[in-house]
């Protein structure tokens, strides 16, 4: 059996060795952190780089050389009134493209509207109110071919744009062509704050051509009541 | 014959390194998707109140909203409630508005809640669950904050102190803008 004598030389080699191996890993890990910090912060710099206004040309071949003073003195007194009749014109500018937006907008809404309710189809529902004496309107459930298709909660604020003369469109559908019965359910307060709940049904024809209903909400002064009626607009 | 390369203290400092390197550069495991509902406009709505009044949110248009959904079922929730009182009572006439909205299948347990606790904001009550899809509801509490211009801004789940902290910073951020 070979014994290990305590030898110097051997000694030496093996921390050389580990020394070696450490270093090996050191410079690895380093190089990774240093791969991992450009990749982050060298798109970065690169970007803010990018976003820096562009400095003035160098003067090249042609440049022209440095004006005279008078000319100089000339050109920096109207430096003021340039930035500023340039503001206005900006600003002018993107007033005229604010209303193009506005038009724009406008314009693809009642393009939607055509598209997702075509005038062959369409079938619109509006609430009116009269007076309002005899009720307080809470809901407004509609119901087409017993099939429930809206539910209106009115706030405070809606009831009394209501009875201030509004008229809301609650609903707009498409339906085919052809019988339909339409069913409006009235939740609100009576007299006397008393829990009310009313219905009215109207059976219509739908034709070609949008089909208007309204739903009149008005106060019977003779039978101290309210009274729900639906009327088909010509 | 060959060297004693046993492993020593270099080898150990280079692991540890190289260890830690790797675990700051692992991905942190992501506890909760980003709110799908952040970022755009607030979903609008109208529901009855427990005073028996109807609330629209488009109403409030304007203002900044905290909308807190919870259930008489979770007990985070009704931790959170008397907290949420103290708010409104701190920030309401600097332009908060507060809504809870309840979200129990019997709308009769939400009522008796409410009045216990004796919360002074309304309480908006969706037992059908008309609104709660609409703010993509996956557990209560829920507290989302909406800006004046009717934008959520901020979504938090669940409830604790921490939480509580870092959406009053953010309800004072929106107030101040």
């Amino acid at each position: 059996m070979n014994a290990v004598r305590p030898d110097a030389l051997s000694a030496t080699r093996s921390r050389v060795a580990r020394a070696s191996w450490f270093a090996a890993w050191l410079a690895v890990w380093l190089a990774a952190w240093l791969a991992a910090w450009l990749a982050i912060v060298g798109p970065i710099g690169v970007a803010l780089a990018q976003e820096q206004p562009a400095e003035s040309a160098p003067a090249g071949a042609n440049a022209p050389t440095a004006p005279p003073a008078d000319a100089a003195a000339a050109a920096v007194a109207d430096q003021p009134a340039a930035p500023s009749q340039e503001f206005k014109s900006i600003d002018q500018d993107v007033q005229a493209l604010k209303k193009d937006v506005v038009e724009l907008n406008k314009d693809l809404f009642v393009l939607e509207e055509e598209l997702l309710f075509p005038a062959n189809t369409q079938v619109a529902v509006f609430v009116s109110l009269d007076v309002g004496e005899f009720f307080a309107v809470d809901s407004v459930t509609l119901k087409v071919d017993d099939k429930e298709v809206a539910n209106y909660l009115y706030t405070a604020r809606e009831a009394e744009a209501l009875m201030r003369g509004g008229v809301q469109r609650m609903y707009v559908g498409n339906l085919k062509v052809g019988k339909h019965e339409l069913v409006a359910f009235f939740t609100g307060k009576g007299t006397h704050e008393r829990d009310y709940k009313r219905g009215a049904t109207l059976n219509f024809d739908k034709g070609i051509g949008a089909k208007y209903l309204e739903l009149q909400i008005s106060d019977r002064a003779r039978k101290q009541q309210p009274e729900f009626v639906i009327k088909e607009w010509e | 014959m060959k060297a004693d390369v046993r492993p020593g203290w270099p080898a150990a400092v280079a692991i540890a390194l190289t260890l830690a390197a790797l675990l700051a550069g692992a991905p942190r495991p992501v506890l909760a998707a980003e709110p799908s509902i952040r970022g755009k406009p607030a979903a609008d709505f109208a529901l009855k109140a427990v005073s028996g009044q109807n609330v629209r949110l488009s109403e409030h248009l304007g203002e900044v909203v905290l909308l807190n959904f919870w259930a008489t079922w979770c007990g985070p929730c009704r931790l959170q409630m008397p907290r949420l009182e103290q708010l409104h009572a701190t920030y309401g006439s600097a332009g908060l508005v507060l809504l809870g909205m309840n979200v129990d299948d019997d709308a009769a347990d939400a009522v008796e809640f409410a009045r216990t606790i004796g919360v002074s904001y309304p309480v908006l009550l969706d037992p059908r669950k008309a609104v709660a899809p609409l703010y993509d509801l996956d557990a209560v509490p829920m507290t989302v904050l909406i800006d004046r211009a009717g934008v959520v801004r901020f979504v938090h789940y669940d409830y604790d102190p921490a939480i509580e902290k870092l959406y009053v910073a953010e309800l004072r951020q929106l107030l101040d803008e």
